[in-house]
């Protein structure tokens, strides 16, 4: 499964599978906004990719950092 | 917090206040924005302002004696006054639209009667109609116009009078002279403007001249009759209707909420300083201005405002608030009440460089850093700050007050005369600088060593538990050491110990290298500019001694024009603001062609960072190679622990050795650009290793079969970081990416 921009398929190194597309919550100043992003179907460990990282993600904690 | 408090900061600030001329006009009239419509040609809107302000702009602009003129700034200049009632002629002849004033709201069931049709009762009058009142005018006169019915341009003014009244309903009785209030006594409120020498009913002598009321608490009285000039009385009808309908809607008599207090005057005037003279535009006609004579006349207006602050300072010239709303903003996002408001001022109070500019130019002393400075004391002390703000520096400092601190009087001795301040930054910034400053300090003053963190990162996240914390451990060290008068490099430290440690005496290396004639300082550049810390405003000692140093080099030294400007390192605002940030940065850059000399560490930083020639004073001083290069992060921790261990090691005869991690023999390739991007988003090597060594420690990481890539995350307190890398030899490897966010992972659904 493309998983980034660089259409890789990670695995959980340690489950040894294939991320799937996940509904994760993610908490910032007491508010809380879900996204779905790559994870671990085993464990659920969460990968977060630089794009989202630096492009909604950041925009969005500026917004609740303004609010 | 309590909106006083807060709005302490600004409450001197008269920004937005009304000017000099409309504090002397009758009708206060907004003549500032007035002019400026004008200026622009922009007609309706220049002839709204005078309609709403004066009622007959048509009576006003033939008849008014300008008061305002008198107190026109542009006299100051040596210029004739503006010719606003020239203006305000040409703004009825070249306004398209003159519809008179209707509002859309229900009639009212209140009856006002207006003894006299004069101008003074007519303005009372019409304002009362519009507002839906039902209002009987009676003069004992066959017409309205009052005194004006003898005026030879009496014609024009009757004109104006009836497209004024025409939107409105309202019952005149002429030939109807009231001789008694008996006669009126059927009506809610009575105004009486029966003009000079007209009946005053035995009310005069108690006439308010400010609330326009009587002894009888119904009726009302202004205009010529009390004594005024005509223009004042057509100004007292306006009153009157807001006095006389605040009356009826509460039965209470006061001046209605939102008037400015005129009562005063204004006392306040600015410099004007680089404004020309510009003569007095003459109508080329007979019948006055053209519109073109107009706007040149109109667009003489210095437009008396203060934006001192605004003018210089990229942080409010952004935001474009004026401080009185930052003010206020600052206490009312304290009590914000979501969802139902949100805060407003968050990106503003942390894209302070808390530089003390706009202090520095307010003809007040309003301090906007002050009043960051308090709201992010407050927002700490609150738990509502934004850490990620701020927390690379907290950081920083953590490790400047513990493993990177130390302190010592000098070799084999207990106490010390003089002790040597680096600062933080400076030894990171290049070793040379600190240890080279400290072998001249104690070959020549036999001074002692603190290497700590003056507080300043606590102090611009409004940290204030760290802060005194820190305070107190300096306090205590330099007790220790037999109270020694403190050696400055850093102008922010110097700041800061002036603020919270005020007894300790304090000096800057600057002026003790200045005043020995051992030092002969190298010259790097044949002219330049000293480029003043904003830390070092009002410090002439720290000024001067680099000013000297730089003469004794012989480089030829140019003045700024504006010294002491923040390079954009003050505040910490990087994080919270970094299109700011940019701009600052190359706005200060930008600022002299000539190379700069520095003093402060964070100024050269950020003006190598930009590719400006610039040289820190101690380059000068002991003759180091002046570099464009600007250390990375790990190299500057490394420094700061060279700092320490060499000193320890000359002063103490002790072999440092820094705390060790597991992670620091991984060994990582990283290419220039990747490091100047992990640079510039402050992210560093230790925490990439750490990441690493635990995700390959613990197996705790995402891979790609195909080639071997990796990333994985570490989670501080309140960044998370991400790295993408590959093994590239054993313990060794290359760093793809490195990126962070701060948001935290919760539940997953």
């Amino acid at each position: 499964m493309a998983v980034d921009s660089e259409a890789r398929t990670w695995k959980c190194a340690k489950c040894n599978v294939e991320l799937v597309p996940k509904k994760a919550v993610l908490e910032y100043l007491g508010h809380t906004v879900s996204h779905e992003v790559p994870a671990c179907p085993k464990c659920g460990k969460t990968m977060i990719c630089q794009e989202l990282a630096e492009g909604r993600m950041s925009e969005v904690e500026q917004q609740l950092e303004d609010k | 917090m309590k909106l006083e408090d807060s709005a302490a900061y600004a409450a001197k600030c008269f920004r937005g206040e009304p000017p000099s001329c409309a504090f002397a006009c009758p009708f206060h009239m907004d003549i500032r924005s007035f002019l400026d419509k004008a200026a622009k040609g922009r007609w309706g809107a220049a002839y709204k302002i005078l309609r709403d302000a004066t009622v007959f702009p048509g009576i006003v602009a033939a008849l008014c004696d300008q008061p305002c003129r008198q107190f026109c700034q542009r006299t100051v200049l040596g210029d004739a006054a503006i010719a606003l009632r020239d203006v305000e002629a040409a703004c009825l002849r070249y306004a398209k639209d003159r519809k008179p004033q209707a509002y859309v709201i229900p009639p009212k069931d209140k009856r006002i009667a207006v003894i006299g049709a004069g101008p003074a009762g007519l303005s009372c009058a019409l304002n009362l109609a519009q507002k839906k009142y039902q209002v009987t005018v009676f003069d004992r006169e066959s017409g309205w116009g009052g005194g004006l019915r003898s005026h030879p341009r009496f014609a024009e003014f009757d004109e104006e009078l009836a497209l004024q009244f025409s939107a409105v309903d309202l019952e005149f009785r002429f030939d109807s002279e009231v001789k008694s209030l008996d006669e009126v006594a059927d009506f809610d409120a009575v105004y009486v403007a029966t003009g000079a020498d007209g009946e005053s009913f035995g009310l005069l002598e108690s006439w308010d001249k400010n609330l326009l009321t009587t002894s009888n608490p119904r009726v009302f009285m202004g205009g010529e009759i009390c004594g005024v000039t005509l223009m004042e009385g057509i100004a007292q009808g306006i009153t009157a209707s807001k006095v006389i309908e605040v009356f009826l809607q509460t039965g209470k008599t006061t001046r209605p909420h939102g008037d400015h207090d005129y009562a005063e005057g204004c006392g306040r005037y600015l410099d004007h300083e680089g404004e020309v003279s510009v003569p007095l535009v003459v109508p080329s006609g007979p019948e006055g201005y053209t519109e073109e004579e107009a706007r040149a006349e109109a667009a003489r207006c210095l437009q008396c405002d203060c934006d001192k602050c605004l003018a210089g300072c990229e942080m409010l010239r952004r935001f474009h608030k004026d401080p009185q709303r930052i003010a206020r903003e600052v206490y009312t996002d304290m009590v914000v009440n979501p969802p139902f408001s949100t805060r407003q001022v968050t990106r503003e109070i942390y894209s302070c460089n808390i530089c003390g500019y706009c202090k520095s130019v307010c003809p007040v002393d309003v301090d906007i850093g002050a009043l960051s400075q308090f709201s992010r004391t407050a927002r700490m002390s609150a738990g509502i700050h934004p850490a990620a703000l701020h927390d690379f520096w907290l950081r920083e400092m953590d490790f400047n007050t513990s493993e990177g601190a130390f302190a010592s009087a000098p070799k084999g001795r207990e106490t010390c005369k003089y002790a040597f301040y680096p600062g933080c930054q400076l030894g990171a910034a290049n070793p040379e600088y600190v240890l080279r400053s400290y072998d001249f300090l104690r070959d020549t003053y036999d001074s002692g060593i603190i290497l700590g963190c003056c507080g300043a990162p606590a102090y611009w996240a409004g940290d204030q538990a760290r802060l005194r914390a820190n305070v107190e451990a300096t306090r205590r060290r330099w007790s220790e050491m037999g109270e020694p008068t403190l050696v400055f490099a850093c102008a922010t430290c110097e700041s800061l110990f002036h603020l919270f440690l005020p007894e300790i005496p304090r000096v800057s290396l600057y002026e003790l290298l200045a005043a020995s004639d051992k030092i002969s300082p190298a010259q790097p550049y044949p002219a330049a500019v000293v480029f003043d810390p904003c830390a070092a405003r009002d410090d002439h000692g720290m000024e001067s001694g680099v000013r000297e140093l730089a003469g004794k080099a012989g480089v030829t030294l140019d003045e700024l024009t504006e010294k002491n400007h923040c390079c954009g390192h003050g505040g910490h605002i990087r994080i919270a603001n970094p299109s700011l940030y940019n701009e600052i940065t190359r706005n200060r850059a930008e600022a002299s062609d000539r190379p700069y000399i520095v003093y402060c560490v964070n100024c050269r930083e950020v003006f190598a960072s930009r590719s400006k020639e610039c040289a820190h004073i101690l380059d000068l001083v002991f003759d180091l190679p002046v570099t464009p290069r600007v250390p990375t992060l790990q190299e500057k921790r490394d420094n700061s622990v060279k700092v320490k261990r060499e000193l320890m090691k000359q002063i103490q005869d002790i072999d440092f050795q820094p705390e060790r991690h597991e992670w620091d023999s991984l060994r990582l390739i990283i290419s220039d650009d990747l490091q100047k991007e992990m640079d510039q988003k402050l992210i560093s090597e230790a925490d990439l290793k750490e990441a690493i060594w635990r995700a390959e420690t613990y197996c705790d990481k995402f891979y790609d079969e195909k080639d071997g890539m990796s990333m994985c995350s570490l989670i501080k307190p309140v960044i998370t970081y991400w790295v993408q890398y590959r093994e590239t030899a054993p313990n060794t490897y290359e760093v793809c990416s490195a990126y962070y966010h701060r948001m935290r992972l919760g539940q997953k659904e």
